[in-house]
C-alpha cells in the first residue's frame, strides 16, 4: 500500500478515517507502560493495530508518539552519565523501538482478515521532541533538525506510507519538522495540539500555524489532543485558513499522568463520558464544517472509529471556507 | 524513636543504619512504578518498611519519591491547561500521598517489635528531576515549593528530613533554610558524579562551605555506584566534621525502571560499606536496587561504632 489511495479519496472528496487512540489503548489493554509496549508486549501493539483495521480505518498510526532518543537522555545528567549508570544500548534503543513499531503496523495489515486491510496506509507518527503537552520546552531549531530528522529517516526506512507530526504544540518545530518531511519526499500532515478557546498549547492561533506550515506542502492540515469542544472551534478556524484538505481526532476523558514520569504518560480517566454514539454526534459536526480526515486520539478505542465508519456520511460536504478563498 | 535519640546514638559514635530501597523493590516485588501505590497497594508498601526494620534498619524513609505539585504540573502547558484537561484532584493529590505515605512508615514502625529503636525520615528529592541539576527552579520558587512540603511532612509525623539525590548545593541551601525555619532536623544527601564531585559538578568542599552556616545534622551520598561514594565521601571526609554516610544504588537505571544485574550481592556491597566505614561514615544505608538482605548484613556484620576520623 502507498499513499496513492488516500490521496484518491481525498481529492474526491471521500472522508478518510483515522484510527483511534494508540498509547492509551494498549495500556487500557493492562500493558505496563514501558517501551510504548513493543518490548514485552508486541501481540498487544500488533492487535490494537488490527483491531483499528477492522473497526474500518483507513490510516493506522505507528506506535512511535514521544519515542525519542532524548525521551532517554532526558533521564540523565548527560550522554556520559548515561553510559555509567545505564543499561548497555540504552543510546539506540528508541531507534530499534521505532523500526519495530513500523513492523508491528505492517504486521497487523497482512495479518488481518479484514477484505480492505491491503489498502490500509501506514502513518509514520512523530510527535514534538519534548512532552507533547509543553511548548515552553521546545529545544532550539539545530537540535530540531537533527533529532526530528532521524526519525524522519528510521520511519522511512522502516516502510511508513507517509507521516504524520502530530501534536505539534507550537509553530516554530512544526516548521522544522514540515521542512524535513518535505524533504524526506514522503507525503505528510501536519496536525496541531489544541487546548482551551481552540489555540495552540503555545497560545499561538490555528490559522497563524496552518499558515505557516503550508509552503512545505503537506497534505493536509489537522488539529487533535484537545477536548472535543475546543478540536470543533480549533477546525472552524482551520476551515477558514487553508485551501487543504483539513481534519482532527479529539481526546476523550481526563489527562491522568503519574507523578514521577517525565514523558507523555498514555492514561486518560472518565473516558467513559464519550462512548462512541457521542463521539459520532461531535464528528457529524466536524464533517459537516469541512473536516475529510477524522479519527479519535487519546482515549479513544476501535468501537469509537467502528461507530464513525458505520455513521459518518462517506463524502465530505463542499467547504463553504475553501470556496470563498479560492474566489478572492 | 525521636530524632533526639538518633542524635544522641550519632554523638556517642554508635553506627546508624537505614533502610534500603522503597521504589526498586516495588518492582522487585512485582508492583510497578506508575504510582507510589500508596492508596492501591498500601499493605505492600507496609510489609517493605516492615522487612527492613526486621532486617535492622534504624531510620525507615518515606515512600514519597518526586510527589510533589510540580510533577503532576510538569505534565501541562501550565495550570489552566491542567485544570482544563487534567484529571481531578492534581492540584491537591501530592499533598494526600506525602501525608498517606508516612503513615505507612509510621504503622509499619508501630507494629514492629522495636517501635522504640526507629525513626521516620521523610524522604524528599530535588523538585525537578533529581539527575538534572539545569533544570532546577529558580530560588524563591523553590523556597516556596520546599516550605510546603516539608510543611506537609511535618503535620504528618515524620521525626528528620532526608533531601535525598541532591544533584546541586543551591538547591540544598533552599531545603535546608526551609527545615530550618520549620525547626524539624534534616540530612542532606547528594548526588556523586564519579569524580568525587557532585553530579553538577560542583566541588565537595565547595558545599560543604556553601552548607556550613544552615548546620545541616548529617551530610550523605546517594543513588550512584558504590564505587562513586567511595570516593565521594573520602573527599567529604577532609572537609565536613559533621556526621556522614552513604546509600548507593546498584544495578542499572533502565527507564521507566530497574535493572538488578547481581553484580553487588549483599557480601559484596558490604564490602563497599565497609570501606565507607572506613573513610569515617557513620550513616549506611542502600539506595535503589538493594534489598532487606542487604540491610541485614549491614547490620550484622559493619562495626556498632563509626571508626574515630580527624
Amino acid at each position: 500500500m502507498s499513499y496513492g489511495r488516500i490521496q484518491g479519496h481525498l481529492s474526491r472528496g471521500e472522508m478518510v478515517l483515522l484510527d483511534g487512540g494508540v498509547g492509551t489503548e494498549i495500556y487500557r489493554r493492562g500493558v505496563y507502560w514501558r517501551s510504548n509496549g513493543i518490548e514485552r508486549n508486541p501481540e498487544v501493539v500488533r492487535q490494537v493495530h488490527a483491531d483499528y483495521i477492522a473497526a474500518g480505518a483507513d490510516v493506522i498510526t505507528t506506535n512511535t508518539f514521544q519515542l525519542t532518543r532524548r525521551s532517554y537522555l532526558n533521564l540523565f545528567h548527560d550522554i556520559e552519565h548515561m553510559r555509567h549508570i545505564g543499561p548497555e544500548g540504552l543510546e539506540n534503543k528508541a531507534e530499534m523501538l521505532v523500526r519495530r513499531a513500523v513492523e508491528l503496523a505492517r504486521e497487523a495489515r497482512e495479518q488481518s482478515r479484514s477484505a480492505t486491510a491491503g489498502e490500509v496506509a501506514i502513518a509514520g507518527s512523530i510527535s514534538p521532541l519534548q512532552h507533547c503537552f509543553r511548548p515552553q520546552l521546545a529545544p532550539p531549531n539545530d537540535e530540531l533538525r537533527t533529532e526530528h530528522g532521524e526519525t524522519i529517516q528510521q520511519l522511512k526506512e522502516s516502510g511508513v506510507d507517509f507521516l504524520l507530526l502530530e501534536t505539534m504544540n507550537n509553530i516554530r518545530e512544526a516548521v522544522v519538522a514540515s521542512d524535513l518531511a518535505r524533504t524526506s519526499n514522503l507525503p505528510f500532515w501536519v496536525s496541531f495540539a489544541v487546548r482551551e478557546g481552540g489555540k495552540l498549547l503555545s497560545r499561538e492561533s490555528v490559522a497563524g500555524a496552518a499558515k505557516a506550515v503550508e509552503p512545505y506542502g503537506p497534505e493536509a492540515i489537522l488539529v487533535n489532543c484537545g477536548p472535543i469542544e475546543d478540536i470543533t472551534l480549533a477546525l472552524s478556524e482551520l476551515a477558514g485558513a487553508t485551501r487543504r484538505p483539513i481534519g482532527c481526532y479529539a481526546h476523550i476523558g481526563r489527562y491522568h499522568p503519574p507523578s514521577w514520569k517525565h514523558a507523555f504518560f498514555p492514561r486518560f480517566a472518565e473516558t467513559d463520558q464519550v462512548p462512541p454514539e457521542k463521539y459520532l454526534t461531535a464528528a457529524g459536526q466536524w464533517a459537516a464544517m469541512g473536516a475529510q480526515i477524522i479519527g479519535g486520539c487519546c482515549g479513544t478505542t476501535p468501537a469509537h472509529i467502528q461507530a464513525l465508519k458505520v455513521g459518518l456520511p462517506k463524502s465530505c460536504p463542499p467547504r463553504q471556507a475553501s470556496r470563498s478563498v479560492g474566489a478572492r | 524513636m525521636s530524632y533526639a535519640a538518633v542524635k544522641t546514638r550519632m554523638e556517642r559514635g554508635e553506627m546508624i543504619i537505614l533502610d534500603g530501597a522503597i521504589g526498586t523493590e516495588m518492582c522487585r516485588r512485582g508492583l510497578t512504578w506508575e504510582g507510589h501505590k500508596v492508596e492501591s497497594e498500601p499493605d505492600a508498601i507496609r510489609s517493605i518498611h516492615a522487612d527492613y526494620i526486621l532486617a535492622g534498619a534504624d531510620i525507615l524513609s518515606t515512600n514519597t519519591f518526586q510527589l510533589a505539585r510540580r510533577s503532576f504540573l510538569n505534565h501541562f502547558a501550565d495550570l489552566e491547561h491542567m485544570r482544563h484537561i487534567g484529571a481531578q484532584h492534581l492540584e491537591t493529590c501530592a499533598a494526600g500521598l506525602i501525608r498517606d505515605a508516612v503513615q505507612l512508615a509510621l504503622e509499619a514502625r508501630r507494629r514492629s517489635s522495636r517501635p522504640a529503636e526507629v525513626a521516620v525520615a521523610g524522604a524528599m528529592t530535588t523538585l525537578e528531576w533529581c539527575f538534572r541539576p539545569d533544570l532546577a527552579p529558580e530560588e524563591n520558587a523553590m523556597r516556596a515549593e520546599y516550605r510546603e512540603i516539608i510543611s506537609h511532612f511535618k503535620a504528618a509525623g515524620v521525626d528528620l528530613m532526608l533531601f535525598e539525590t541532591v544533584n546541586h548545593w543551591q538547591e540544598a541551601k533552599v531545603a535546608l533554610e526551609a527545615a530550618r525555619e520549620l525547626d524539624i532536623p534534616a540530612w542532606v544527601s547528594f548526588v556523586p558524579d564519579w569524580r568525587a564531585r557532585l553530579l553538577s559538578g560542583e566541588s565537595v568542599a565547595q558545599m560543604v562551605c556553601q552548607l556550613e552556616p544552615l548546620a545541616p545534622d548529617a551530610i550523605l551520598f546517594n543513588c550512584a555506584p558504590p564505587g562513586d561514594c567511595t570516593l565521594a565521601l573520602r573527599e567529604l571526609a577532609k572537609h565536613s566534621k559533621r556526621p556522614f554516610g552513604a546509600y548507593a544504588h546498584i544495578g542499572r537505571f533502565d527507564p521507566p525502571d530497574w535493572m538488578f544485574t547481581g553484580e553487588y550481592p549483599p557480601e559484596k556491597y558490604l564490602e563497599a560499606a565497609a570501606e565507607w566505614v572506613a573513610a569515617g561514615a557513620q550513616i549506611i544505608g542502600g539506595c535503589c536496587g538493594t534489598t532487606p538482605d542487604h540491610i541485614r548484613l549491614l547490620k550484622d556484620a559493619l562495626p556498632r561504632r563509626a571508626a574515630v576520623h580527624a
